[in-house]
Order: C-alpha cells, then structure tokens, then sequence
C-alpha cells in the first residue's frame, strides 16, 4: 500500500493551523476566523473520513500510519472499528461547533469586556440584566473606545479559535493513538487547552474552576500513567501491538493493580461516580460550546481508553472484574440521573446528565456480552449527538434570555420554535426513544446486559438490569421536567419579546439533530465497524457472549416438526 | 404468499409511511396558506386510508404479504411489513376512523394557532400506530410503539401554555395531598413517563426472546420454534410474554398503569378521540392480539405452558373493567367519563384474548375481543368527537353545566344516543351488544378454572357501563338548562349545533355502530370465520387437515341468532338495571343522585371512587414525592457536603501544610545551623550502626 498521510494530517492540521487562526482573527475579524476555523476541521474530517469509509465498506479492516519514535516505539495513528466512532463523532462535533462559537462566544467576549461590566454591573456571575439587550453595551462610549472594544473582542475571539483548534486535535490524537505514551500525551494535551478555555472564558468563578478541573482530571491521568508504566515495563515496550501480544508476561499479582489504576485514572475522566466531584462545575461552566465539547466528546475518552486500554490489551482480566464496572457504572446512571432532578441551573442538569450517560456506557462495558459492549460504544456517538444539541439549546437559551435558571424561564415554546424543536431532537435522544440513535444505542446495551444476566442465571446481574431499565424512566424525567420548566407554562413577562437565535445556532443545531435520526433509523453506519471490530476482539473468549442469530434456513414450520432442536442458541443459554 | 418488494406489498409499506411523509412536509406546506395545509394534512390521512382499503381483497381471501428489506445488517436484522387479515383489517380500522377523525379537526381546530403542529403530531401519531400495525418484527413494532408515546405526549400537552381553562379536575379537588387538577403538559409527561414505565418491561421481554432467538420477526419465531423451547426449559418463556403484556398495560391503561389516561383529557378532543379510538391505547390491545395467537400455538405444540400468561391478561382486564367502571359512576366531567369507560372497556378485550388461550375455542375468544375492538373504536370516536362538539359550544367540560342540550344540539344528541346505546350495549340492534356479548360466551364457554367469578365481574361492570352512559347522556341533553348555559346565553352566546365537518364523522360512525349491531350476528360470524380461517393458515390453529392439529370444541348450542343463552340474558339484564338507575335518576330524574349525600356510607363510597381509588395519591407518594425526597436528602448531605466538600477539604489541607512547613523557615542561621547538624548526625549514627 502506498504510504499515505490521512490520519497524520487529519491530527495535525488544526493544531498547525491554531496560530494561524489566530493571526486572522486579530488581523481579518471574527467572521473570517470562524470559518477559516470551521474550514480547517472540516478539510480534517475530510481526511478523517477517506479512510473511515474504506474501513466502512469492508476493504480495509484497519488503516493504520506508523512513524518511529525512538525509545518509546512507534508514533502510530489507528482507525479501526473501535477508534473510528469516537474520532468521527469528535471531529464532527468540532467542527459543527466551530459554527456555533461565532454568535455565542462574541456574545460572551463582549459581555466579559470590562466596560460592559462597569456599565451594567452585571458581576462576575457573566448574566446579563434583564433590561440590557445584545449590542448596547457601548451604547454611552465614545466612537474610540467602540474600536477599541472591537478589537479586544477580535483579539478574545482569535485566542479562543486557537486553543479550540489545540483542544480538537488533542482529542482526536488521543483516540488515534497506537502507543500508551502517545496516549498519554494526547490525554493531556486535551487538557491543557480545554483548561485555558474555561478559564478565560467560562462563567462564574472560572479560574478556580478552571484549576480544580485541571487539578482532579491530572490527578487521574498521573494514576493513569503509573498503570501505563507498569504495563509497558511489563510488556515490555509501549505499543499497543507489543501490549498485546506480551500481555501473558504481565505478573499475575501486577495485573488487579494496573487494571485498579487505568479504571481510576479513565473513570476520573469520565466523571463515574464518586470521582465526578469537577463536572458539574466544569461543565455548567464553560462556556457553552466548550461544554458541549468537553460533555459528550472529551469525557467519553474515558470509555475509550477502557475499551482500547483495558478491554483490548488486557482482554484476560476482563471477565474477572466485569461485574463491579456494572455495578459503578449502574450507580452513575442513578445518581447522575437523581442528581440531576435536583437542579434549577439548565446546564448543571446537562452537567449531570452527562455522569448519567456514561454511567449507561459503564454499564455495557461491564456486561460481558458483545452486544453489551457495542452497545456502550454506540452510546457515545449517541450521547454525543444528543447532549451536544441539548448543549447548543441551553447555549441559545442563554444567548436570548440571558439566564439559565430554570425558575425564570417558561413557556418558551412558541418564542423560539426552532431551538424547541430541534432540542426535543435532541432530548428524545437522551430519553432513548426512536428513531433517535438514542434508542439503538439503548436496546443493544440493555438487551447484552439481560443476555448474561440471563445466561448466568446470575440474579445479581438481573437485578442490576431491572434497576438499569428502570433508570431509563428516571433519565426521561429529568429530561422531560427539564424541558417542561424551560419550555412550557406560562412566560415571564420579561421574556414575552425574546426571538429565535440565528441561524448560526439553528442551523448546527439542525445538522446535528438529522444525524441523530439518520444514524437512529439506520444504525449501520457506525454499527456495523463496531460491532465487528468488537466481536473480533473478544474471539476465542468463551465468557464474552456473542451476538445471538437466528437459524437461517430452518424452515420446518412448527406445525411439522415439533421435536426439539436444540439449537447454538440453546448451547449458549446454559 | 407474496413476499418482496413489489405489487401490492407497496401499498402495505405507504400505508405508514404517507402519514410520516405528511408530517415531514407539513411545515413547509403550511408556508402557502393554511387552507392547503389543512387539505394536505387530511389528504395524507386519506391517501394512507386508500392505501389500507387496497389490501382488503387479501384479507377476504386469507393470503397475506411479507415484504422484508435489509436493515440492522450487524445483527441480521430485517425491516419488513406484514400484512396478514389480522393487521389488514386492523389497518382499515385505523386508517378510516383517523381519516374521519382528521376531518373533525378542521371543524374543531379551526383558527387555533398552532395548527401547524397539531397536524405534524397528528399524523405522526397515526404513521406511528400504522407502523405498530404493519410490522413483521417487534423491535420495528417498537419505533411505532414509541412513536404513538411521543405523539401523545405532544398532543395531551398541546396547549403548552397551561391555561386554566385547558386543565382537567375540579379546580381545588385534592386526595390524600396530591392535587387531583392537572395541566396539560403536566398531563402529557405523566402519560410519557409511565407509558414508559411499560415499555421498560416490553423492552426486557423482547430482548429474552432476542437472545434466544435472535431475531424479533413474528414469521420467523413462528417458523423455527426451537427457542421457545429453550426459554421453556429456563422456565423464560412465560415470563417473557408477560413481560411483553407489560407494554401493553403501559399503552392501553390497565391497571396499575391506568392512572395516565384520565389525565390525558387536557388534548384536544379530537386527539381524545384519536387517543382513545384509533391509536395509542388500542396499540396496546394490538400487541395482545398479535402475541397471544403465537404464544398460544407455540404452548400447544411444544406441550409446555402458556396459561399462566393467558390469565394475566384475563384478570389484569377484568380488575381495570371493574375499577375504572366505578370510577366512571361519579365522574363530572364529559371526557373523563367517556375516557374511564375506555379503560373499562379495553378490560374486557383483554380478558377476551385473554380467555381465548385459557380456554380450547382459542378462536372464539379472540374473535370476541377483536370484534369488541372493532365496535369500540367506532362507538367510541364517535362520542368523544359528539363530547367535542358539546364542549365546543358550551365552553366547559363539567356535565353540571350542561343540560337541555337535546333541543338545540338535536342531531348532535341523536348521533351520542345511538353511539351510547352501543357502548351500554343495547340488545340486539348495537354493535355493542353482539360483541359484548360474545365475549360474555367466550369466557361461559371457555371451560377456565375460574371462569365464573371473571363472568360476574363482566356482568357487574355491563351494568355499571349501562348506568354511566345513561347518566352521561342524562346529564348532558336533558332536563333544564346549567347556570352556565343561562350565563352564556345572557351574554349573548347562543348554544348552537355543531358545524357539518365536525357533524358528519360523528354521525358516520354512530350510524355505523348501529348498522352493524342491526345485522350482528352475520357480521359476527364473517368475523369469526376470517379469523379462523387466519388462525389456522398463520398459527395452525384449529386446523383440520395436515400438520400438527390444535383443536379448537364446537360452541356451544346457538339456536337464536348464535346467542348463547345464558351469556345473553346476563347482558340484556345488565343493560336493564343499569339503563332502569340511568333513566331513573338522570334522564326522567324521578329520583335525585342526591340522595347519596344523606348516608355516611354512601358519601364515604362516592369520595372513595371520586378519588380513584387512591391510586393517583398512592402512585404520587411513592413514584414521585418519595423518590424525590430521598434525591432531596443525597444532594444536600452527600453531593452538597461529602463531595462538593473534597475541593475546600483540598485547599485547606494543602494551605494548613504550607503553614507548617512555613514554621520551618525561620529565616534565623543558628536554628538553620542546629537541624542541619542534628541531621547529620542522624545520618552517622545511622550508618555505623
């Protein structure tokens, strides 16, 4: 095969093009940056989507670029089945909120500006006041200072673009990666920028949430590297490959400790329960379209990291401890969920959801079925589709009514239909209701969790399945109440003249909300590579249940041959 | 057979697909004008009605259409539709009565705003149920089933703005400290929530059968029974039907899911009517129908059994006939009566279906409930929609506020009667009374253990049933005129009767149930033999020649018109007691229904039914107010305080031991001087040690 560079420029790309970004945006305004920005993460999606259809069609199993990276390996970047869902589903988000960044993010800049401060006396909580509209802020300030505010606004947004394009590239290099140190860095090269984007321009006391956020998630990512360490002195050498193949040289009383410290290390990342103690800060806020980066993509990496880390390389330990990633992860579902009915603040519910969701991914992980684990996967492309348009909604929200209590919002249905609508979209996702993605993602988990369970006649696990379906009630509830408090009643008088965002936010909102169906009807798309590359992961494993088939061909009718033919699925029910 | 892709198997896919095509292009319509929106919208229902009317002669003849096309490759699953006499008649059923009901909206919507929406919900809803109707698989049956629970949502919360005057309940009304008067998106995200509360338990049923089959094709478990057996082995099967059946209370409101219906009044009467008649609570006895036959058949043949899940549904139909009935009695509100005697109502379907596998004349019981659908959501559209016309004019849906509507509401008042003559199951000339009935001799004759006390309990209900329609009918046409009537008409609104467009469907579908009932008994019969005929070709059923034979007994002996004897007398005699009270106290009104507030015993029953049991409060206390004190309690003790508290506990932690190492630095040479020399010291002895 010729040698070629897709996945290396598609990683690389928006991080050598970040201080051009940021050249424009001071030099050519904020128009221009945005969609230079928008452009550069598309043309990477482009290039991230050649080899995503060879893999998609069936040509290649893998696509894989290798360099030589000294003592540490290989520098590789990887797209199979397992890694191109998360890719994908990152690059998109990015560059669909690239977009969104523009009218939000310079709504926010100006509102941050010192003189609107001084102005409207709106503190350091970042919410306008009821009377202020959009572009009156230097309403009383001479024609000086409006070209001064307008180029500290280019210069905010410029610094913004740039540390977005880091923040992308950070997360797709990490999900690409072939080598644990590779890994390693990527994991926190994510980090550096997304704590530099929520500390120049989040809400509230942003610079020390800022530092706990970077403070909790480091924290997991050193326990991390140790588990990573040990596991390549072990192996002896860090690829993925060699991982792989020495595992067996792991010693037996090392393995429960390498897997103890890559699950606390991932699970800070993704906020499982009892190590979420930074999301809901961190993401209700950030600014909104970091949020509805850092909720679904970049906590989502955690799962990633114990599919490929865990699940992958150390495919020997899996069955051993299975059982207690579902029990954490059924009670991240349930407190998540539980957790987030308690909130007035919309993204603070948002925030919660998050723990909730991927308490479900958890879920399927720990399930020991094929089906459960593709299932789990499939969850994160789904979440990702669904809380970044609920995100986006809460964004729009905010950009029109100026607040995110839900105590001062109401009936805002018939105001902003097209937020409305497209945010049902993306809640009935969330919900798990057809013919979202939501729902496929929702049925292939739950079906492989009740498949072991039943299997193993474990009523451990068949309770946990009970509980779990049940939580898909609870996480309707929230989602429901949630849109019945912003959406529905009577309106406040203050907002009986609030209009639709533009088309800015609309129109993302709605690319996002088509692909939720799309992949909801027809699930192929992502379904297919996972759930083969999945399947070929755990072959040969007898503990991992496989998807069931049906007998093809059995075409006795029942009226003729009523003997039983015990079939491969009677064999794997005992 | 026909299988594949083409010919007439078309027809069987656009007949859910046009509803869901109309909605996708509603809201660009609406652009130019609303006139050809509106036509657009009835247009869609229309053309999916024609669409369902084409595949009739494949009903009459017994065939039937598979048409499958590749989906969920990964897994190897396909989409298909199924068009057997089963859902082809069901089809038709729907589609004409939504059609009918799509023309009254524009009656009765007329000028709303909203329209726009209205019309994408409504045809949604329909595509849903139609989906449901036409799906060879239950996880495609399950994006309808979704489907209708979304559209309901929308269309129970339609009037999202929560007026006053768009809440059901009497204002104030309160039990056990739940309030008992609800808005309407309140309404709707209850209907959701325990809508899905049912489908939970529909989704774990599927997927046992999933993972021993591996597929969710209605053919294709038929075909290859061997997973059936294996389910039977780990003793899965039954609960697995069960579990499935639990999808069915959620949608249809049986008990303990009942308590979403009453509420979901706040809607549109026209999606009342859809609700009630057409859609969502009928998808429900739908699945019933669709899954009894293929439990029963896989029970016979593979000698393990099914009975237990047979009388699940038997006695879950029977408890909800009875419970909602009696709410019914004491109800003041038009919709709500009529949406209690829906419940009610579909209690008995399920006991139908329900006795059918309980008993060896399978066919016979599932004739009944079928046809007892059938005249039920013909009778039953029509009065919700008569209710609408009513509600329309006089602007309140309390009863007490109507009265006298006969003279000028004339025709209104003839379509109700005849439609409520047939939901009291007046002999012999109503739709009502012959299924009714039949499934009165289906459960006499079922030969089941406990078939007496299931027959009590469905006299006592015919004569509740009877009582309520008559007090309803009382209430709202006769005697004088409400205080609010006199107010209206001295404000110069004039009671009138109901425009031609909401007239004409009601009155269709009242004659209908009438014209039926008039010629019943062949009618019942074409019924029974189509189904039979389907049984036996699709399930092997009562089947007389070739292949493994379930036999079905003879019925019994039917020398008058096929009544049975006993069945029939029971019915005529229930819809003279119960009609006699009705007359009594609300239409003649020789006597006055006050007289319950003179005993304490009859006051403490009326409270006891007008609170519904309790079982709103009970649902409440434990299903909302409970949990959320319980979340209440983590998030102020556990989330606030343990885990909030990790951040400061951090910065304190760290600033106290920056304090105490500051100690340290004195910045005085001598002290400096003393620990360094203590130190080495330390490290001497401990090296020549």
């Amino acid at each position: 095969m010729a040698e070629t560079y897709f996945l290396l420029a598609a990683t690389f790309i928006p991080l050598l093009l970040a201080p051009i970004a940021y050249g424009i945006g001071r030099k050519l305004g904020v128009n221009i940056a945005t969609w230079f920005t928008f452009g550069a993460l598309a043309v990477s999606t482009g290039l991230l989507a050649v080899p995503a259809i060879a893999i998609y069609n069936g040509s290649q199993q893998v696509y894989s670029e290798s360099y030589i990276w000294g003592q540490f390996g290989n520098f590789g970047l990887r797209l199979d089945g397992l890694s191109l869902p998360f890719a994908l589903i990152i690059y998109i988000l990015c560059t669909v909120l690239a977009l969104y960044s523009k009218p939000y993010m310079v709504h926010k800049v100006s509102e941050d500006l010192p003189e609107h401060k001084a102005g409207h006396g709106s503190g350091a909580t970042g919410q306008r006041d009821e009377s202020g509209s959009h572009d009156n802020h230097n309403g009383s300030s001479s024609q000086l200072t409006v070209l001064e505010t307008d180029q500290r606004v280019k210069n905010q947004m410029a610094l913004y673009f740039s540390l977005y394009l880091a923040f992308s590239m950070g997360m797709l290099g990490t999900v690409l990666s072939t080598n644990l140190i590779e890994f390693y860095v990527f994991f926190e090269l994510m980090l550096v920028p997304s704590f530099f984007l929520v500390a120049f321009y989040g809400y509230g006391a942003r610079r020390r949430i800022a530092l706990m956020f970077f403070f909790w998630t480091h924290v997991g990512a050193v326990v991390l590297l140790l588990g990573l360490l040990a596991m390549g002195f072990f192996a002896g050498g860090f690829d993925f490959d060699t991982i792989k193949a020495n595992a067996a040289n792991i010693p037996a009383q090392w393995l429960p400790l390498i897997v103890f410290a890559l699950v606390l290390g991932l699970g800070v990342k993704l906020a499982a329960f009892l190590l979420h103690i930074w999301l809901p800060y961190a993401h209700a806020e950030a600014p909104t379209p970091v949020s509805a980066l850092l909720s679904p993509a970049m906590i989502g990496i955690g799962a990633y990291g114990i599919l490929r880390l865990w699940l992958e390389l150390l495919t020997g330990s899996y069955e051993q401890y299975s059982i207690y990633i579902s029990m954490w992860g059924l009670s991240t579902m349930v407190y998540g969920g539980a957790m987030a009915l308690m909130q007035d603040d919309i993204k603070k519910v948002l925030a919660y959801s998050s723990i909730s969701q991927m308490g479900y991914i958890l879920f399927g992980l720990g399930s020991e079925s094929i089906l459960g684990i593709t299932g789990g996967t499939l969850m994160y492309v789904t979440h990702g589709l669904g809380k970044a348009i609920l995100f986006m909604m809460a964004g729009s929200i905010i950009l029109q009514t100026g607040t995110r209590s839900m105590a001062k919002l109401g009936g805002l249905a018939g105001k902003m239909p097209y937020t409305a609508v497209l945010a049902m979209i993306g809640a009935l996702t969330i919900i798990g209701i057809p013919p979202t993605s939501g729902f496929m993602g929702e049925w292939i988990l739950f079906s492989g969790v009740l498949q072991t369970a039943v299997a193993d006649m474990d009523p451990l696990r068949t309770t946990m399945f009970a509980l779990g379906i049940l939580a898909t009630v609870l996480s309707s509830a929230y989602i429901l109440w949630m849109f019945k408090r912003i959406f529905f009643g009577k309106i406040p008088e203050e907002l009986a003249h609030v209009k639709d965002s533009n088309r800015y936010i609309t129109a993302t909102m709605g690319v996002l909300a088509a692909m939720t169906l799309i992949i909801g009807v027809y699930p192929d798309l992502f379904l297919a590579p996972i759930n083969d590359y999945i399947g070929g992961m755990f072959e040969g494993h007898e503990g991992v249940l496989p998807v069931p088939v049906h007998a093809e061909g059995a075409e006795n009718r029942m009226a003729v041959e009523p003997v039983i033919t015990t079939g491969v699925l009677a064999e794997a029910a005992h | 057979m026909a299988t594949g892709f083409e010919g007439i198997a078309i027809n069987a896919w656009l007949v859910w697909i046009l509803p869901f095509a109309g909605a996708a292009i509603i809201a660009a319509v609406a652009r130019s004008g609303h006139r050809i929106r509106d036509y657009t919208a009835v247009g869609f229902a229309l053309a999916s009605a024609v669409s369902a009317a084409t595949l009739l002669p494949l009903a009459l003849e017994g065939t039937e259409v598979h048409s499958q096309v590749n989906w969920i490759s990964s897994f190897g699953l396909k989409a298909g539709v199924l068009a057997d006499p089963l859902a082809i008649v069901m089809t038709n059923l729907v589609a004409w009565i939504s059609f009918l009901i799509m023309v009254y909206s524009t009656g009765y919507m007329h000028g709303d705003r909203d329209l726009t929406r209205y019309w994408f919900f409504m045809l949604f809803f329909i595509g849903s149920m139609q989906l449901i109707v036409m799906s060879d698989n239950l996880l495609m049956v399950f994006f309808g089933w979704e489907g209708v629970g979304l559209a309901s949502y929308a269309l129970i919360g339609f009037w999202y703005y929560d007026r006053k005057k768009d809440y059901v309940g009497r204002e104030g009304h309160v039990a056990g400290g739940i309030p008992m008067w609800t808005s309407p998106t309140h309404a709707g995200m209850k209907a959701f929530l325990m809508t899905r509360a049912g489908d939970t338990m529909m989704l774990a049923g599927m997927f046992l059968i999933f993972m021993h089959a591996g597929t969710f094709g209605f053919k294709e478990l038929l075909e290859d029974p061997s997973w059936a057996f294996a389910m039977s082995q780990q003793n899965l099967l039954v609960p697995a039907a069960v579990l499935l059946f639990g999808g069915a209370i959620g949608k249809s409101a049986q008990f303990p899911l009942n308590e979403w219906l009453l509420e979901a009044m706040t809607g549109p009467t026209a999606v009342s009517a859809l609700i009630h008649a057409a859609t969502m609570v009928k998808a429900g006895v739908f699945l019933v129908a669709r899954i009894g036959p293929l439990f029963f058949a896989l029970g016979t043949i593979g000698a393990f059994s099914t009975e237990q899940f047979f009388e699940v549904v038997a006695w879950v139909g029977a408890i909800t006939a009875f419970l909602l009935a009696t709410q019914a009695l004491v109800n003041p509100e038009i919709k709500k009566v009529l949406a209690y005697s829906t419940g009610s109502q579909i209690g008995y379907m399920m006991m139908a279906f329900g006795i059918a596998g309980l008993s060896l004349n399978f066919v016979e019981g599932y004739t009944a409930g079928f046809f007892h659908m059938m005249s039920h959501m013909m009778f039953k559209a029509s009065l919700f929609m008569g209710a609408g016309a009513i509600l329309h004019t006089v602007g309140s849906r309390f009863m007490t506020d109507m009265g006298g509507l006969k003279k000028p509401m004339r025709k209104t008042y003839i379509f109700m009667l005849l439609a409520s003559l047939s939901l009291a199951g007046a002999p012999l000339f109503t739709s009502g009374f012959w299924s009714k009935d039949a499934i009165f001799a289906a459960v006499l004759d079922s030969g089941y253990a406990y078939s007496w006390p299931l027959f009590i309990v469905a006299v006592v209900v015919a004569v509740m049933t009877a009582f309520y329609t008559f007090r309803m009918v009382g209430m709202a046409f006769f005697g004088n005129k409400s205080k609010h009537i006199e107010e209206m008409e001295q404000k110069g609104h004039h009671v009138h009767e109901a425009g031609r467009s909401m007239l004409v469907p009601y009155a269709i579908l009242a004659v209908a149930s009438i014209a039926i009932g008039v010629v019943g008994f062949v009618f019942e019969a074409q019924i029974e033999s189509l189904f039979a005929a389907y049984l036996a070709e699709s399930f092997g059923i009562g089947e007389e020649e070739g292949g493994v034979h379930i036999a079905i007994l003879p019925e019994g002996d039917r020398t008058f018109f096929g009544l049975h004897p006993i069945a029939a007398a029971a019915s005529v005699g229930a819809f003279a007691v119960g009609g006699a009270l009705g007359y009594l106290f609300y239409i003649a009104r020789k006597a006055n229904p006050q007289i319950i507030s003179r005993s304490i015993m009859t006051r403490a029953i009326w409270k006891f039914l007008y609170n519904r049991w309790y079982l709103n409060t009970a649902l409440y206390w434990g299903g909302v107010i409970l949990p959320l004190a319980v979340y209440r309690f983590v998030w102020r003790y556990f989330e606030s305080t343990i885990i909030d508290g990790m951040n400061p506990a951090l910065q304190y932690s760290m600033t106290y031991m920056s304090r105490i190492v500051k100690g340290g630095q004195t910045g005085i040479t001598q002290t400096y001087l003393f620990v360094f020399a203590v130190g080495i010291m330390i490290i001497m002895m401990l090296l020549l040690l």
